[in-house]
């Protein structure tokens, strides 16, 4: 009889364990996969650091701030529910990437999906959220592959590489028109590896379009220990612009190679990478000034939207670092989700995608330069674009676009020979 | 005493299979049984590089070379002719067959440590070749469609059961051929290479011509499970599927398991994975490695204490149960006589 009464106590701790989390009404569980362990663990720890931050302070209120979604602690249309974060670590691997996603659906119960950085890892995770129908929040990788899947539970907040390359021509007409300038000869010098030749062929493709000559195109082999002969057919077609997409070494070798043969374009335009790599300007030092180049976030952008310094004070105060590009982007990811689930006043997978697709954040709520969050049928944001920094005095200033800038454009660059 | 050991063998082993077969109705969720196809993939790859690293002794860390010949093979397929990946499976067996029979040749004059060290640099060879190759996607990877396509194209998306059953079924095919050449001459001749390779030559056996036909068996088998990846994950990139680190993963369920036994690698591959997702499910969220160090921390104890392998242990405790057996029926003779 003992060992019955036993059985039956055993029996209903049992049931009372597997009965339990559906039982928590209260919270609104979202999963998030980043690369927690593995060679890119410090990028991932940046991004979770900073989706914390984004959920405790739509928990606890968001006090004054322009964000979003207003609120006193919670979601108001949910009755004040909490965000619980349960993160995933996919290790950069694809497959790992699927198995947690596959976990935190079926398993932790998510509701929604914010992941993954990795574009290979965003690939298989959103296919299992596409799978089983829950909405996936992806806010920073940028293969524009992604959103070429007709998917419909994928929503993408970070403009693609396609879209930062537009940027580039756009940048030019502003540019061409603010200084009354045009630039008729266009280098393009690109490494020749998956980032350099996709970046050229986009490239060729916007400038055959926009009718800007290109003068001079070249891939060189990425980590070269001479550059040289190629910087000297630049040199030879002598270009306005030079178009450059390098690694860290190579940028900081183009750079002396240019100073060395004396290259002076009026602009010379990078490709995020190697350029913006704190490295870089250690190493070139004063060379690197007047350098223009694309970035996703720049801290200076405080300057014009104040949210942004509120934001990032907070998130220096805890964390003893600067929000950058990836962190910053990732916030933004949960906001938009937070916000859409507090506006479908639902948990239920179909009202939280029902109301990411009609997203409409305007710019001045978000802390990235972006004009706003709306996403077009294939669930790319549309209202995304990069901005161009330039090295003045030894710092990157965002330049471009102009109502965002904190320091004019400098154009030409001086020639090398007449600088200090 | 033999024979009822035999049927007691072959009971376990029945009600094994029962339990297999019905796993999908007993689990609880996706979830789960997504773990279960992960075991059954793993341990297919395993099983089939234990025809090679195993009976033959080749020690092989390339094998993601074939895992990744197979998964890109059939997609590519599909994505240009539209071909049925039942076929891609068999033609991506084909081309790895052919690829390993390629470097097989130069390759098995080499020995020991040296054929280990020129596997591991064909599959990075080859690894960097498909990332620069534009038609096969490059570093970006390549997409498959995600539409229900039922077994036909084999793409399911409303449950995972079918996926089950299949990786189940094509890890029954490759233990059956396992215990096809455990049986025949090829498992004698196998084993005389990997034991005393200069006795075997001598009473005749062409050491290079039988090494081939294990590679041959075991690139198409493991080519078989890189094609099961694709149309699961339907997302294949050279860093996921032709990587080392794939490579030494599939060489360990069988080294874990038990090398040059039918059943080491799966039991390697039960292990392995219920390690390596357990200890991430409950640590790895915190971003602190912890559960990397008890995987790494649970293998170092594995390999020190049971350097045969699990199918080792279970070899020695089923010996001393048959001892203790005979201990025991011998001592109670004495007693009744």
């Amino acid at each position: 009889m003992k060992r019955l009464w036993k059985l039956f106590a055993l029996g209903a701790a049992l049931s009372l364990a597997i009965v339990r989390p559906a039982l928590a009404q209260e919270e609104i569980r979202i999963g998030v996969i980043y690369p927690l362990t593995g060679a890119a663990a410090s990028t991932g720890l940046e991004l979770k650091q900073a989706i914390e931050l984004a959920a405790d302070l739509i928990n606890n209120g968001t006090r004054g701030l322009n964000l979003p979604l207003t609120t006193t602690g919670g979601l108001p249309n949910l009755k004040g529910a909490k965000i619980k974060l349960i993160f995933g670590d996919h290790q950069g691997n694809p497959q790992t990437g699927a198995t947690e996603a596959e976990r935190l659906i079926s398993q932790e119960k998510v509701v929604a999906l914010v992941c993954c950085y990795f574009s290979n890892v965003t690939n298989t995770a959103s296919q299992v959220a596409e799978r089983n129908g829950i909405p996936f929040v992806n806010p920073e990788s940028s293969s524009a592959t992604l959103t070429q899947r007709g998917f419909k539970w994928f929503f993408r907040t970070t403009p693609h590489d396609d879209l930062f390359v537009t940027n580039f021509f756009e940048f030019l007409k502003d540019v061409e028109k603010k200084k009354n300038i045009s630039v008729k000869r266009i280098a393009l010098f690109n490494e020749n590896t998956l980032f350099g030749t996709e970046t050229t062929k986009i490239e060729e493709r916007l400038a055959g379009e926009q009718k800007y000559p290109i003068v001079e195109k070249i891939l060189y082999p990425a980590k070269s220990t001479q550059l040289t002969s190629e910087i000297q057919r630049i040199k030879a077609a002598s270009p306005d612009l030079i178009m450059q997409s390098s690694y860290l070494g190579d940028a900081i070798l183009s750079m002396k190679t240019y100073k060395e043969l004396g290259v002076s374009p009026d602009a010379l335009l990078a490709n995020d990478a190697g350029f913006n790599d704190s490295e870089f300007l250690k190493t070139t030092g004063k060379d690197a000034e007047y350098v223009l180049s694309r970035e996703v976030w720049a801290l200076d952008l405080a300057t014009r939207n104040p949210l942004i310094k509120q934001v990032n004070d907070i998130y220096f105060e805890r964390y003893k670092t600067n929000f950058n590009g990836n962190s910053a982007r990732t916030f933004t990811g949960l906001m938009t989700l937070a916000e859409a689930i507090n506006r479908a006043g639902s948990t239920k997978p179909e009202a939280i995608q029902k109301a990411l697709v009609e997203t409409d954040i305007p710019g001045s709520k978000l802390i990235m330069p972006w004009k706003g969050i709306k996403f077009d049928a294939s669930g790319q944001n549309t209202l995304g674009n990069g901005i161009i920094v330039q090295v003045q005095d030894g710092k990157y200033v965002t330049v471009w676009p102009f109502d965002l800038a904190s320091k004019d454009i400098i154009w030409p660059m001086p020639k090398w020979d007449q600088r200090k | 005493m033999r024979d009822e050991h035999a049927w007691a063998k072959r009971i376990v082993l029945v009600a094994l299979l029962v339990l297999v077969l019905a796993l999908p109705y007993l689990v609880g969720n996706a979830s789960q049984l997504n773990y279960a196809i992960l075991v059954l993939m793993i341990a297919q790859a395993g099983v089939a590089w234990n025809i090679l690293g195993g009976y033959a002794g080749q020690v092989s860390l390339g094998h993601a070379a074939f895992y990744g010949i197979g998964a890109y093979t059939s997609t590519q397929l599909l994505l240009v002719f539209g071909l049925s990946p039942w076929l891609g499976m068999l033609a991506g067996g084909g081309v790895a067959v052919l690829f390993a029979l390629a470097i097989g040749w130069p390759c098995f004059r080499l020995k020991g440590h040296y054929f280990a060290m020129a596997t591991i640099a064909i599959a990075e060879i080859l690894q960097i070749v498909v990332t620069n190759w534009d038609w096969l996607g490059g570093a970006v990877g390549l997409s498959l469609p995600v539409a229900e396509t039922g077994w036909r194209g084999l793409v399911f998306n409303k449950s995972k059961v079918p996926y089950y059953y299949l990786i189940l079924g094509l890890l029954l095919l490759t233990l059956g051929v396992s215990w096809l050449i455990e049986r025949s001459f090829l498992g004698y001749y196998f084993r005389a290479i990997k034991d005393e390779p200069d006795a075997a030559r001598s009473v005749g056996i062409d050491l290079t011509r039988y090494k081939l036909v294990a590679i041959t068996a075991s690139s198409f088998l493991t080519a078989l499970g890189g094609t099961f990846y694709a149309q699961k994950e339907l997302f294949i990139d050279p860093g996921s599927t032709m990587a080392t680190s794939l490579s030494i993963k599939i060489a360990l369920v069988a080294i874990l398991g038990g090398v040059g036994s039918l059943g080491g690698p799966v039991a390697g591959a039960v292990i392995l994975t219920a390690i390596e997702e357990t200890t991430r499910a409950m640590f790895g969220g915190t971003g602190r490695g912890t559960d990397l160090i008890i995987y790494a921390l649970l293998i170092i104890l594995v390999a020190v204490f049971y350097p045969s392998g699990v199918a080792g242990w279970w070899r020695d405790l089923e010996h001393r149960l048959l001892l203790f057996k005979r201990r025991d029926r011998a001592s109670g003779k004495r007693k009744t006589s």
